[in-house]
């Protein structure tokens, strides 16, 4: 069964290590992901919260939903479409180089499992962040689970 | 979150050291540092990562954005770092093709270690 952890933080630079302390604090709970991997996924959060407060002009709140099952650890950040359009151009891509947005595609592309854009609701976007977790931990896992379950 | 910036003179080099974490909130700081060592016209600038916890996106624009700034002087920005997770962002981004890296200040300032 998938945890649920929402977070929600003023659009503003200043949050955002409170976001990547959150996700990765979350990520080490279960098994199955080691400790590079949560580095990883801190870092993609770090760049598509990023993104989304300089659309959102620092202004607003910036929500974040993550959902921790046995299997997968999937982080679903929402924001204007414009925020992710970089990442996950419409046409083809020609990407800049070296400055910080080439940085962030090359960076999101590379450190996750699935990176996923979905609409959602009131013209907004959510950027859907997977990792999977190591097989054979994630089962242990998932065996602790059940066994809290029952208690 | 604070970052720990601190600059030492080595054998010619400007030796900028950074500590903690280097992101889109603490970015701005590290940016002016460079800014102010070139305007104070440093040409062979060092910057030490060993320090460094977490950097992204918006570090490594930094990064670059000084590198051209010395480098329009006839100058150079080298880097230290032995990080695994940081060299991880820098090959990810081609930018270990772009920088010298170095295993350490000492091999850096001393014209050896090229990592």
């Amino acid at each position: 069964m998938d945890r649920v952890v929402e977070l929600e933080i003023p659009a503003r630079p200043e949050f955002v290590g409170i976001v990547r302390m959150a996700v990765g604090a979350l990520a080490g709970i279960r098994p199955g992901l080691a400790y590079e991997r949560i580095d990883d996924l801190r870092i993609v959060v770090s760049e598509a919260c990023t993104s989304a407060i300089e659309v959102l002009e620092r202004q607003g709140i910036l929500r974040l939903r993550c959902l921790d099952g046995p299997k997968t650890l999937e982080v679903r950040i929402e924001a204007p479409a414009a925020a992710f359009e970089s990442a996950f151009p419409a046409g083809p891509s020609e990407v800049p180089e070296h400055d910080a947005d080439s940085f962030r595609i090359s960076l999101i592309r590379a450190l996750v499992d699935d990176a996923e854009l979905r609409s959602s609701a009131g013209g907004a976007t959510e950027l859907c962040l997977v990792l999977h977790r190591d097989a054979a931990a994630a089962d242990d896992g998932a065996d602790d689970d059940q066994t809290i379950g029952q208690g | 979150m604070d970052l720990g910036l601190d600059v030492k003179e080595r054998n010619g080099w400007a030796v900028l050291s950074v500590q903690g974490e280097v992101d889109v909130y603490t970015a701005p700081q590290f940016r002016e540092q460079l800014i102010e060592l070139v305007d104070q016209g440093q040409r062979s600038i060092l910057v030490d990562l060993e320090g460094v916890e977490f950097l992204d996106s918006t570090g490594l624009g930094v990064l670059v954005g000084g590198l051209k700034r010395v480098r329009s002087h006839d100058g150079d920005l080298a880097l230290v770092c032995t990080q695994r997770r940081i060299l991880k962002v820098l090959e990810i981004t081609g930018l270990t093709k772009v920088f010298t890296i170095h295993d350490s200040v000492d091999a850096a300032v001393s014209g050896n270690g090229r990592a």
